[in-house]
C-alpha cells in the first residue's frame, strides 16, 4: 500500500481531547443518532442491490450457456433463468423510471447539488441496466449460436433419410426470423429415418424416435422464438434506456474543463467593470451633476424645515 | 570506510544468479498507471477493489482543492469517475450545500486553509461521512486540530478515515511527470533564482520540491540512488531527499518501502536518480523546435495534455453581412489515443504526413460500410433473396459494431487536423522553420548561411520574442561575441519591438557560471534540410507546406541527456566526476562517499529543478530508443513545472530587470 492509515491516530487524538475536557463543553450540537435517510437514497440503495443479484444470475446463465457438450445441456434451466432475468430487467426499468420520476418531483425543494447528485445517480443506474441488458443480449446471442452448432453436430451423428417436416405451428408463427429461414434450409432432407429394411418393431420404435425428435425440435424451436422475442425486447428497452441516458448525458469531459472559461469570464468581467470604474471616477461633468443635485436638496430640505 | 557487516545483508546491487534478465517485470507498471490505480483505490473508500464491489454501487462525493484537481483532471475522465460511483466533484473552497446521506471523500493538501474548511464542513454538518484523504503527509498538529473539530461540532464517529495518499505529484505520461500546474510560480526558475529570495523561501521551495519527490518514489516503491551536481539548488535538494528516504527506511515500524510493498518486484538493481539544476541548461528551454508535441507545447500551450485552440468559423448575423466568429474548442492528448502515442515525437512533416494517411484509410472504410448499406438497400426489398440475408446480417452488424470505432477514430482524425493546421498557420507566419534551423546550427557549431543580424532585422519573420529566443540562444552558444557587438544586436533588438532584459540576465548568467565545459556541450548535431515539399504537395494533401523546409534533424544529445548517459553507463566523462553521490539506503549518511556501483544502471529518473519542457522530454526518449537494442533503458522525465519558452523568457525578464 502507498498510502499510510491515520485514522488510528486520529481516534487517539480525539481520546486524549476528550479525556482532556473532562467533564468541561458540551458539545454544541446534539446530533440525532438516526438519521432519517431521504426516501430517494433508500430507492437508490434497494435498486443498486437488485442490479448486483441480476449481474450474478446474468453471470451464471453465461457459464450455462458457453457449455457446448451435445448431452449435457440443460434447456430448461437456461430457459427459467432467461425468464426470471428478463423479468429482472423489465422490473429495474420501471423501477428506475419511477426513481426518475421521484427526483423529477422533488426538484423544487432540492437544493442545487442534491439535484445533480440525484440525476447522476439515476444516469448512472440506467446506464448500468444498459451495459447489462447488452450483456444478456450477447449471451443469447452466443446460446442461439451454441444451438445452431448443436443441432449440426446432431446431423453429423445421425444417419441421413426422409425428412420430416417441421411441425405446422411454428410456421404459422409471424416471426419472420432469420434463424427459421435458416433451420428450413438446413432441414431440407435432414432427420430421415432410413426405411431400408426394418422390422415393424424397430419401424414402431422409430417412429417414437420420431415423435420424440419431433418434439425435441419442437422444443428447440420454442426456444428460438422465445430468444428472438426476448432479443426484440431487449432492443426496445435499450433504445429507451439510451433516450434517457441521452437526455442526461454530461457536456464536460475533464473536472477542469470549465474552469479556465469561468476564468476568463471573470478577469472580462472584472475588466469591464474596472473600465466602468474608471469613466465614472474620471467624469468630472457626472460630479458636478451629483453635487448640483445634492446642493437642490439640501437647499430645499432647509427651506421647508426652516 | 567499509561497510559495516550487517547492511552486506541487505546489499541488492549483487546481481543473483541467472536472474539478471528480469529487470523490468514489474518496474513496467508506469508511474501513471500507478497513479491511477492508487486514487481508483482512493475513491473505493481505500478498500482494495473487488469484483463484487464494482458491480453495486456505491455513491459518493469528491471534494478536491487545486492541487488535487492538477492531479486528477489528466488521469480520470469524469466518465471513469462515474463508473467509479462520484455522482459530484466539486472545489473545496467553493459554496457547498449540505446532501445529508452520501459519503465524501476529499483530496486535498494538509495546509491551514483547507484544514479549516473541513472543521467548517463539520460544523454544518453536509455529508453522511468523512473519508479524508490527504495529497501529502499531514502534521500532527493539524490532525490534532480535526479531531478537536470533530469532537466540538460531535462528528468523531461519521470521520471514517484518514489516509496519507503521498501522490504529491502530476503524472502526464508514462514517463513525465511534473509537480505543479496551478501553483507553479512558488516553484519556478525565477523563484528559485531572484536576487531577494529568502533563506526561509529557499527552505520552503526545497521542502515541497523534496515531498514530492518522496511521494514519487513511495508510489513507485523503490529506494533510488541518488546524483547530483555540486553547488546548485539540486545538491539542496539531493540531500534533503536523502535525508528523508534515510528515515523512513530506518523506520521499521513506518517504513513505506518494506519489501512486500511491491509484490513480485524482481528488480535487483535500483534506478538512478539524476538531479540536475536549470542553470545547467538555457538554451534548450528557449529554443524553438520541430516536434509534434513539443510544438504543440510551444505554440499552442499545450496544458495537463490539453490544447486549446481558436477556430474562426463565419457566421450569418442577422444584419446581414457575414461576421468571423471565433469559437475556443479544447482537445485531450492522452496516450490512448494511438495515433498521438506514436507520432508525439516525430517532426511535424511526419506528422502531416500520417494524419493524410489516417485519413484516406478512414475514407475507405467509410466507403466500404456505405456500399454494404447500399447493397443492404436493395436486398431487403426482393423477397426471394432471404437467405442472402442472414450473411449479410452478419456483416451489417460486424459493420455495425465498428461504426462507434469508425466515429471515434473520425472525431481523433478531426482533432489532429485541427491541431496541425493551427500549427502550420503559426509555423508559416512567423517563419518557426527558419528560427529553428538558425538554432540548430548554432548549437551545434556549423556554419550559418544566413547571417543572424539579418533574421533579427527582418519584420516579417517571427515575433519579438522569437528574436530574442534566438539572440540568447546565439549568445549562450554561439561563437564568443564581443560586448560591442552585443550591444549592437541589442539596438538591433530593440528597434524590432523586444524586451531585452532576458539578455542582460543571461550575460550575467554566462560571465557566473563557469562555461567551460559549455561549447562541447552541444556539439555533435546537425541538420540537413532536404529542400521543399514536392512529395506532399503532390499527394495532394491539405497541409500544403511549400515555403516550409522540410528539415530532418540529426538526432544529438542535449547537455542533460549526455550527463544522463555518462551517469548510468558509468562513464568517466569529465562533468560527471565530481557528483555527489547518495544512498538512502545505508546506514550512515556519507558525504563524501564514492560511487559504490560497479555496474551500469537500467533505470533512470531525470529530475530538472526550475522547470522543464518537452524538448527534454523528447530527447531523453530518443536517447533511450536509440540505446534500446545494446542495452535496454527505461528514463522517467521530471520536472518542477513545464514551462514553454515565452514562459521561461518572461521569466528571464524579470530576472534581468532585477540586475
Amino acid at each position: 500500500m502507498t498510502c499510510r492509515d491515520r485514522s488510528n491516530e486520529f481516534l487517539s487524538a480525539v481520546k486524549l481531547l476528550q479525556s482532556r475536557q473532562g467533564n468541561g463543553v458540551a458539545p454544541i450540537r446534539q446530533r440525532k443518532d438516526l438519521r432519517a435517510k431521504s426516501e430517494f437514497n433508500v430507492i437508490a440503495k434497494r435498486i443498486g442491490k437488485d442490479l448486483a443479484n441480476t449481474f450474478a444470475k446474468l453471470e451464471k446463465l453465461t457459464l450455462l450457456a458457453k457449455r457446448k457438450s451435445l448431452f449435457d445441456d440443460k434447456p430448461v434451466e437456461i430457459q427459467e433463468l432467461t425468464y426470471i432475468i428478463k423479468q429482472d430487467i423489465n422490473g429495474l426499468n420501471k423501477q428506475i423510471a419511477q426513481l426518475q420520476e421521484l427526483s423529477r418531483a422533488q426538484r423544487a425543494q432540492n437544493g442545487k447539488h442534491v439535484q445533480t447528485h440525484s440525476n447522476s445517480v439515476v444516469v448512472a443506474l440506467q446506464s448500468k441496466l444498459a451495459s447489462m441488458s447488452n450483456e444478456f443480449k450477447q449471451v443469447l446471442e452466443v446460446r442461439t449460436e451454441n444451438l445452431k452448432h448443436q443441432k449440426e453436430r446432431r446431423e453429423q451423428f445421425s444417419q441421413a433419410g426422409a425428412s420430416t417436416n417441421m411441425p405446422p405451428t411454428t410456421m404459422a408463427g409471424q416471426t419472420k426470423s432469420v434463424l427459421f429461414e435458416e433451420e428450413n434450409r438446413q432441414n431440407g432432407g435432414d432427420y430421415a429415418i432410413n426405411m431400408d429394411g426394418m422390422d415393424k418393431t424397430q419401424y414402431q420404435n422409430q417412429l417414437t424416435l420420431v415423435d420424440e425428435q419431433d418434439s425435441y425440435i419442437q422444443n428447440r424451436a420454442d426456444t428460438m422464438q422465445n430468444i428472438e422475442s426476448t432479443i426484440v425486447e431487449l432492443g426496445s428497452i435499450f433504445t429507451q434506456l439510451a433516450h434517457m441516458v441521452q437526455e442526461q448525458e454530461e457536456m464536460v469531459g475533464r473536472i477542469d474543463a470549465n474552469v479556465e472559461d469561468t476564468q476568463l469570464n471573470i478577469e472580462a468581467a472584472h475588466s469591464e467593470i474596472l473600465k466602468y470604474f474608471q469613466s465614472v471616477t474620471s467624469n468630472r461633468w457626472l460630479m458636478i451633476k451629483i453635487f448640483g443635485v445634492l446642493i437642490v436638496f439640501f437647499i430645499i430640505f432647509v427651506v421647508f424645515m426652516a | 570506510m567499509e561497510l559495516p557487516p550487517f547492511t552486506r545483508k541487505v546489499n541488492p546491487e549483487v546481481p543473483r544468479l541467472g536472474v539478471s534478465t528480469c529487470h523490468f517485470v514489474k518496474m513496467a507498471a508506469t508511474l501513471r498507471e500507478k497513479q491511477a490505480a492508487a486514487l481508483r483505490r482512493m475513491l473505493n473508500f481505500n478498500a482494495p477493489i473487488t469484483k463484487a464491489s464494482s458491480n453495486e454501487p456505491q455513491w459518493k462525493i469528491l471534494v478536491y482543492d487545486r492541487f488535487g484537481q492538477d492531479i486528477i483532471s489528466p488521469l480520470l475522465t469524469v466518465k471513469e469517475l462515474r463508473d467509479l460511483g462520484v455522482t459530484l466533484h466539486l472545489n473545496l473552497h467553493s459554496d457547498r450545500d449540505t446532501i445529508p446521506d452520501v459519503p465524501v471523500i476529499y483530496f486535498v493538501m494538509p495546509t491551514d486553509d483547507n484544514v479549516q474548511r473541513i472543521c467548517r464542513d463539520f460544523e454544518n454538518q453536509l455529508y453522511e461521512s468523512y473519508y479524508l484523504n490527504f495529497i501529502s503527509a499531514i502534521s500532527r498538529q493539524k490532525l490534532e486540530d480535526i479531531a478537536s473539530a470533530s469532537i466540538q461540532y460531535s462528528c468523531v464517529a461519521q470521520v471514517s478515515k484518514i489516509y496519507d495518499q503521498y501522490l504529491n505529484f502530476i503524472s502526464l505520461e508514462d514517463d513525465l511527470f511534473t509537480l505543479r500546474h496551478q501553483d507553479r510560480d512558488a516553484i519556478s526558475y525565477y523563484a528559485l533564482n531572484r536576487g531577494d529570495v529568502k533563506d526561509t523561501e529557499m527552505e520552503a521551495i526545497m521542502d515541497m520540491i523534496v515531498d514530492s519527490l518522496f511521494s514519487v518514489f513511495v508510489t513507485l516503491g523503490v529506494v533510488p540512488i541518488i546524483r547530483s551536481a555540486r553547488g546548485n539548488a539540486a545538491e539542496m535538494v539531493a540531500e534533503k531527499l536523502d535525508k528523508k528516504l534515510r528515515e523512513n527506511v530506518r523506520d521499521a515500524r513506518n517504513s513505506l518501502f518494506t519489501a512486500d510493498s511491491a509484490p513480485g518486484q524482481f528488480s535487483f538493481q535500483r534506478p538512478l536518480l539524476v538531479l540536475l539544476d536549470r542553470n545547467l541548461d538555457l538554451a534548450t528551454m528557449l529554443h524553438h523546435t520541430w516536434t509534434y508535441q513539443a510544438l504543440a507545447h510551444d505554440v499552442l500551450d499545450l496544458k495537463l495534455n490539453r490544447v486549446e485552440i481558436e477556430e474562426s468559423t463565419n457566421v450569418q448575423s442577422p444584419a446581414g453581412s457575414p461576421r468571423p466568429m471565433k469559437k475556443k474548442k479544447s482537445y485531450d492528448l492522452n496516450t490512448n489515443d494511438k495515433f498521438w502515442h506514436i507520432q508525439k515525437g516525430s517532426p511535424f512533416p511526419t506528422v502531416a504526413e500520417a494524419v493524410q494517411e489516417e485519413l484516406d484509410a478512414y475514407r475507405t472504410q467509410e466507403d466500404k460500410v456505405k456500399s454494404l448499406k447500399a447493397a443492404m438497400g436493395i436486398e431487403g426489398e426482393d423477397d426471394s433473396a432471404i437467405s442472402m440475408l442472414s450473411d449479410n446480417t452478419a456483416k451489417l452488424t460486424s459493420a455495425v459494431n465498428s461504426l462507434p470505432e469508425l466515429l471515434e477514430k473520425k472525431r481523433l482524425i478531426d482533432m489532429h487536423t485541427n491541431i496541425a493546421t493551427a500549427l502550420l498557420e503559426q509555423v508559416k507566419t512567423r517563419k518557426l522553420d527558419i528560427y529553428f534551423e538558425c538554432e540548430e546550427k548554432l548549437m551545434s557549431k556549423s556554419v550559418q548561411d544566413k547571417s543572424l543580424m539579418e533574421l533579427i532585422a527582418d519584420p516579417e519573420a517571427g515575433t519579438p520574442n522569437d528574436k530574442v529566443r534566438l539572440f540568447t540562444i546565439a549568445l549562450i552558444c554561439g561563437p564568443h561575441m564581443s560586448e560591442a557587438e552585443i550591444d549592437q544586436y541589442c539596438v538591433a533588438l530593440t528597434e524590432a519591438g523586444c524586451d531585452i532584459s532576458p539578455v542582460q540576465y543571461v550575460r550575467r548568467w554566462k560571465a557566473y557560471a563557469k562555461m567551460t565545459a559549455a561549447p562541447s556541450q552541444y556539439g555533435g548535431g546537425g541538420i540537413s534540410s532536404t529542400g521543399m515539399f514536392a512529395n506532399l504537395v503532390s499527394k495532394g494533401s491539405q497541409f500544403v507546406m511549400e515555403g516550409v523546409k522540410n528539415l530532418v534533424v540529426k538526432r544529438h544529445n542535449l547537455p542533460a541527456t549526455r550527463i544522463v548517459d555518462a551517469l548510468m553507463e558509468l562513464k568517466s566523462y569529465q562533468d560527471v566526476e565530481d557528483y555527489r553521490y547518495f544512498d538512502p539506503k545505508l546506514l550512515r549518511a556519507d558525504s563524501s562517499s564514492v560511487p559504490r556501483n560497479k555496474s551500469p544502471f537500467q533505470e533512470a529518473f531525470v529530475f530538472v529543478v526550475g522547470g522543464g519542457n518537452y524538448i527534454e522530454y523528447q530527447n531523453l526518449v530518443d536517447y533511450a530508443k536509440s540505446k534500446s537494442l545494446t542495452s535496454p533503458k527505461k528514463i522517467w522525465y521530471g520536472c518542477s513545472d513545464l514551462v514553454n519558452a515565452s514562459l521561461f523568457l518572461k521569466q528571464l525578464g524579470h530576472l534581468g530587470k532585477e540586475i
